[in-house]
């Protein structure tokens, strides 16, 4: 009883016990302030770096030393030699201007099936031309009965500029003139569009288009050769094949661009059908194309197309001097 | 002495006498106070104090006011001790006894029984008081335990079960669209009895619980015979517009599976991303040569035939496998003994897919093969396989059994699964014997049901020719519920099984008596 006089209980005069130190030392406000930012930065530059280089290297630019598009002919065996290289030429020169490249197959390159049009090769040799250059961007189809007159203008800016190409195709046409009833889309994007063709009187004009390269050229490029097309003995060929996969297909047709045809396919005024004036070459016009002596066995191209040829030769020469 | 109120102890200690207040006052400094801690009140105040003006001033300070109690009150009053006795105390009042030095080794803990001291009821009736302090001394564990019992309630929530398992970043459930195609040639071509109502009541009733189950859309469509698709007219390419339809209705799912009405999912409990969909690589095949009943040449190459040609196809389309990357997987299907099978199939949602859909039905192929495609849509999708070399890329094929099981006689019959499963083929160390596999349902040529293994799912095709499509299907059904009881059941069946056997056996061995 001798606390009783105390009223609070006393204070243990045993001395207070450690605490245990922390094996890991706690992060106090203080550190926080002091060191926040750096952590915080250089965590968010880690993260930056990582992002930047696990993206995938297709998405950003092209490899230096890629063309801006591939000028592709299929040229015939079996024409002369001196033709095909007049031809090979004026490919050439217009590609060396502009930084495009070339590429020349012979009909004869492909599997087709046997007792197939030769013309059917346009195709095969389109996918060749992509898997030789994967990355650029566009492929110009050119056929070998036509001639670039006027190599001046680059085709970005002639046409492929989507603001530019949205004010030049032809929308709401009907595909194959005059009745189909299947008619261009009117309101596609200028950089949605992945086939840029013309039209002549008779439909779609094969003789001058360009493609864009990508997973939808394949697309288009495989269903266009399928073996029950060739083997439908369509009149025109692949002509009539690329028609009717352009009319019976959305996803082919909202690719697809209608341009005037003088801007990349002018004809030749032919005296055995008259095309009407509205695609016929004028000088100064983009590229010649002698389309009706293509299409006929008995004429002799080669033999037509040389005043034509001499003419492109005069103007190459007149600008070098 | 006469005192008008009983002497009471003031808190400060010492004794308030007040009857003593008409006396003489007592000169404090010289009396001795029974307790030292006792104020003196006269020192305070500076001068001689009388009795009242003391208790005057102590009565503002302490405000003590002893009063007497009335010795008869209320129920409540009366009683209010012994409710109050029974509820936890949360602290005991210091005040209580003076040895707080002993109190002191008590404090906050439970009032502990002595080991010698023997049980009584009264340690019972003290339970809840001890219970009570428990939470409140432990109350962090008390916290994360009701909180971890609340997270496992609202998990288990089938409401809010469903609404994560669909939301796109929690499950992902709303990614994916199960079709299922009703009413096939419903209408037109044939007349639906008792039997197909019931099993198309019984396919879409396992469909729906799945979906519900897992937060998927399903989308049940009409395929009653049109007159859009009829006769020689895409008759049965209806599928493609079904499921452009149903990309066009749920425009952010990405994986859409199609299914036939003659199918029924056999573990409802596994979901599409753990069963395929969340190791894409390792599910799926993309490679043909590993199981090809077409006999489809493969990589593409043009130049086979003959080979002055030019191969002219890029090196994603001459590889065997595409890119080999899962991503670039857009059509996953399964191959049965006669190649690809439609039954069950899936298309993720992607330009290709458009492009896919687009071209699978054409004009011109159809008029030139249409009298050869007896499998129409299926065989049309095969000669597109084979013949643009540009779609291979993007298809991969599954396992059948994974997505697409048959029962015994689709296909053949079952060949059955070796004594420990398909997993006992593989040795370690050792390469898989390609001869070992095909003697059973193993590997990419597995093709039947097997309840062993649990496949996930059966598809009774071809029922309608020759077999009874809804025995089948009540059987599959029934299987499925067994092989999927809950424990209680599996119990509750272990239970009356072994009772049946005990008690057959015993009416077995009577009935043996008597007939000896």
């Amino acid at each position: 009883m001798s606390n009783v006089q105390f009223p609070y209980p006393r204070k243990s005069s045993l001395p207070a016990e450690p605490k245990p130190t922390r094996s890991i030392p706690s992060l106090r406000p203080r550190d926080i302030k002091r060191y926040g930012a750096y952590i915080v930065g250089g965590g968010t530059l880690i993260f930056f770096l990582v992002w930047l280089f696990s993206r995938p290297a297709s998405t950003g630019q092209l490899p230096p030393g890629t063309p801006g598009a591939v000028i592709v002919t299929t040229l015939d065996p079996s024409t002369s030699a001196s033709f095909r290289e007049n031809i090979v030429a004026n490919r050439k020169d217009y590609a060396a201007r502009h930084g495009y490249a070339t590429f020349f197959a012979n009909t004869t390159d492909y599997n087709l099936m046997a007792g197939m049009p030769q013309s059917w090769s346009t195709v095969p040799a389109l996918r060749h031309a992509m898997t030789t250059w994967p990355h650029a961007p566009w492929l110009f189809y050119l056929a070998s009965s036509a001639l670039i007159m006027s190599p001046h203008e680059p085709l970005s800016s002639k046409l492929l500029e989507p603001r530019k190409l949205e004010s030049l195709m032809i929308v709401d046409r009907p595909v194959v003139p005059p009745d189909s009833v299947i008619r261009t889309m009117s309101h596609l994007q200028g950089d949605h569009i992945d086939f840029i063709l013309t039209q002549d009187k008779d439909g779609l004009a094969g003789g001058s288009f360009l493609l864009r390269t990508g997973e939808w050229a394949k697309f288009f490029l495989d269903a266009w050769f399928d073996p029950l097309y060739r083997s439908y003995n369509f009149q025109k060929a692949e002509n009539h094949a690329l028609e009717h996969i352009v009319q019976w297909h959305g996803t082919i047709l909202n690719k697809l661009a209608l341009v005037p045809q003088r801007l990349m396919n002018s004809y030749t005024r032919d005296p055995a059908a008259i095309n009407g004036d509205d695609g016929v070459y004028q000088e100064g016009d983009f590229v010649v194309n002698f389309a009706s002596c293509a299409k006929d066995a008995k004429r002799n191209c080669e033999a037509e197309m040389e005043p034509m040829m001499t003419r492109w030769r005069e103007l190459r020469d007149q600008e070098r001097r | 002495m006469s005192l008008d109120q009983p002497p009471s102890p003031l808190p400060g200690g010492g004794w308030a006498s007040p009857g003593l207040g008409s006396t003489t006052p007592v000169d404090r400094r010289s009396a001795r106070s029974t307790s030292p801690s006792k104020p003196n009140y006269g020192e305070l105040n500076g001068g001689p104090v009388t009795w009242e003006s003391a208790k005057a001033s102590s009565a503002k300070v302490n405000s003590y006011r002893p009063k007497q109690q009335p010795s008869n009150r209320g129920f409540l009053a009366r009683h209010i001790r012994n409710f109050s006795s029974g509820l936890p105390i949360f602290s005991r009042p210091a005040t209580e006894d003076r040895y707080a030095e002993k109190e002191k080794l008590g404090r906050g803990r439970i009032p502990g029984r002595k080991p010698w001291q023997r049980w009584t009821l009264r340690d019972l009736k003290e339970l809840p008081r001890l219970i009570g302090l428990l939470l409140l001394r432990r109350k962090k564990y008390v916290m994360m335990v009701l909180l971890f019992v609340l997270g496992v309630v609202l998990f288990n929530n089938p409401t809010l079960r469903h609404w994560y398992r669909r939301h796109p970043s929690l499950g992902g459930g709303s990614n994916f669209v199960i079709i299922l195609g009703a009413n096939q040639g419903g209408g037109v071509m044939e007349w639906k009895g008792p039997r197909e109502w019931a099993i198309e009541r019984d396919s879409v009733r396992n469909k729906k619980r799945y979906a519900a189950e897992w937060g998927y859309e399903l989308e049940i469509v009409d395929l009653a015979t049109k007159k859009r698709y009829a006769h020689e007219w895409r008759e049965s390419w209806e599928k493609v517009d079904i499921v452009r339809n149903s990309m066009r209705k749920y425009p952010n799912a990405e994986w859409f599976w199609w299914l036939d009405l003659n199918s029924f999912i056999m573990e409802p409990s596994v979901s599409l991303q753990a069963h395929l969909f969340n190791d894409l690589a390792t599910n799926t095949y993309r490679d043909i040569n590993l199981y090809n009943p077409l006999n489809i040449s493969h990589p593409p190459d043009p130049t086979k035939d003959n080979p002055a040609f030019t191969n002219y196809l890029d090196p994603i389309s001459r590889s065997a496998v595409g890119d080999g990357k899962p991503e670039s997987i857009n059509l996953l299907i399964s191959q049965d003994c006669g190649g690809f099978n439609l039954g069950s199939f899936f298309v993720r949602r992607s330009a290709w897919t458009d492009q896919l859909l687009d071209i699978w039905w054409d004009p011109v192929f159809y008029e030139q093969r249409h009298m050869e495609w007896e499998h129409k849509e299926q065989d049309a999708l095969e000669y597109i396989y084979t013949n643009q070399p540009g779609m291979r890329p993007h298809v991969a094929f599954v396992p059948q059994r994974l997505v697409n099981a048959f029962p015994n006689g689709a296909c053949g019959d079952d060949r059955g699964i070796p004594e420990g499963g398909c997993r006992s083929l593989i040795k370690p160390g050792a390469a898989i014997e390609m001869a070992d596999l095909a003697k059973w349902e193993c590997g990419l040529q597995g093709i039947h049901y097997q309840e062993k293994e649990r496949d996930f799912i059966v598809n009774m095709a071809g029922c309608e020719w020759g077999r009874d499509c809804w025995g089948e299907m009540y059987n599959f059904r029934r299987l499925s519920n067994h092989l999927n009881r809950n424990r209680w059941e599996k119990f509750k069946d272990w239970v009356s099984e072994s009772w049946r056997r005990r008690f057959e056996h015993k009416l077995g061995g009577a009935a043996a008596a008597k007939v000896k």
